[in-house]
């Protein structure tokens, strides 16, 4: 890996966001006066979002009807990585994560330790304590198909902070629009032989991530959507 | 000729001739359409045929029969449309990601704001 200074504004943080104007602005704020380049995918909002997405000097864009999570990352990683972004994160736009794991999670790339690292609430005492105890367990229920699915044995499940190197962006093509991208980045990683490494991350469980994150039942849907996508590929 | 049996061949027919006049397809789909409406018309029009069958079969009747095949040919058509429909979904996010892209507004050159 050459070493070679890098500039924050080669590091392109994704961050998809769907009916999300309430908070929107408040996420992306700290993340640009950090000095990261920003690219915002509204997914056809059918609230306000696109309007909030504005004055920030962010690169914002927009699907013309929503497509899903798995659709916005990629749409913004293709972006990005047109931008000749060298580092990409992905990052929810719900609020529930800190902009102080940023760089914790782009060490590892940057000392070409791993191609891809991810997310986890489950690696620091502090951080799991505060998953709710429901959750906690649809997670570990969640980290066993993904085992079964994807082959790869992680401490958690669909948490939406990863990095990844420009290679492993280019690489990791996906094809899933809703949830379930993020069992699929897993499968991709394992089949595509990229290195990965975890990395703790805090989770803000908020009233309004909560509410707005995904339901147990969606849980149900994502493990169809993949048991679907295996028998038709 | 019992009144079902007039009113399912009649809309036999009326099938095929909507299906022939709207939906321009390819000469085998025609064929094969074509070839389901007259069993179709058989089996109305002459049950102990029907029944003949199902017993070569091993099927007790006719009736049976019909829905044993009809069920396997929906869950063909639907295998087929659902397959279609994500091949579309594909296509579909393709375009509106390239919409996305293209109409991507970068941020305005800096002010003195940022670093």
């Amino acid at each position: 890996m050459p070493k070679q200074a890098v500039l924050n504004s080669d590091i392109f943080i994704v961050v998809p966001a769907y009916n999300e104007s309430v908070v929107i602005r408040d996420i992306l704020r700290p993340l640009v006066a950090s000095g990261y380049s920003v690219v915002a995918v509204d997914d056809g909002s059918r609230d306000n979002t696109w309007g909030q997405l504005k004055g920030l000097g962010i690169h914002r864009m927009r699907h013309p009807f929503n497509l899903g999570q798995g659709a916005a990352l990629q749409t913004g990683v293709s972006y990005a990585l047109q931008q000749s972004a060298q580092f990409i994160l992905h990052f929810d736009a719900d609020g529930q994560h800190d902009p102080e794991d940023i760089p914790g999670l782009l060490a590892p790339l940057l000392a070409g330790r791993a191609d891809v690292v991810l997310g986890s609430r489950f690696l620091r005492k502090e951080d799991w304590q505060v998953v709710p105890p429901t959750r906690r367990l649809l997670l570990k229920m969640a980290i066993f198909v993904n085992w079964m699915l994807a082959g790869l044995w992680l401490s958690d499940a669909h948490n939406g902070a990863r990095a990844l190197s420009r290679r492993a962006a280019q690489l990791i093509i996906l094809k899933e629009n809703g949830f379930a991208h993020a069992t699929e980045i897993l499968q991709q990683i394992r089949s595509l032989g990229l290195r990965y490494q975890e990395c703790p991350t805090r989770i803000r469980y908020t009233e309004y991530s909560r509410l707005k994150g995904q339901r147990a039942w969606s849980a149900f849907d994502i493990f169809v959507d993949l048991v679907i996508r295996r028998i038709l590929r | 000729m019992t009144p079902i049996q007039f009113l399912l061949i009649l809309f036999s027919v009326l099938i095929v001739l909507l299906y022939f006049q709207r939906l321009r397809s390819r000469l085998l789909d025609r064929l094969v359409f074509f070839l389901l409406a007259v069993i179709a018309v058989v089996m109305v029009g002459r049950p102990d045929w029907a029944n003949a069958a199902a017993h070569f079969l091993g099927v007790g009747r006719g009736a049976d029969l019909v829905t044993y095949l009809g069920i396997s040919g929906l869950a063909f058509l639907w295998l087929g449309l659902y397959t279609r429909q994500r091949e579309m979904d594909v296509c579909l996010t393709e375009l509106a990601r390239r919409m996305a892209i293209l109409q991507a507004e970068p941020p305005k050159k800096k002010r003195g704001r940022g670093k």
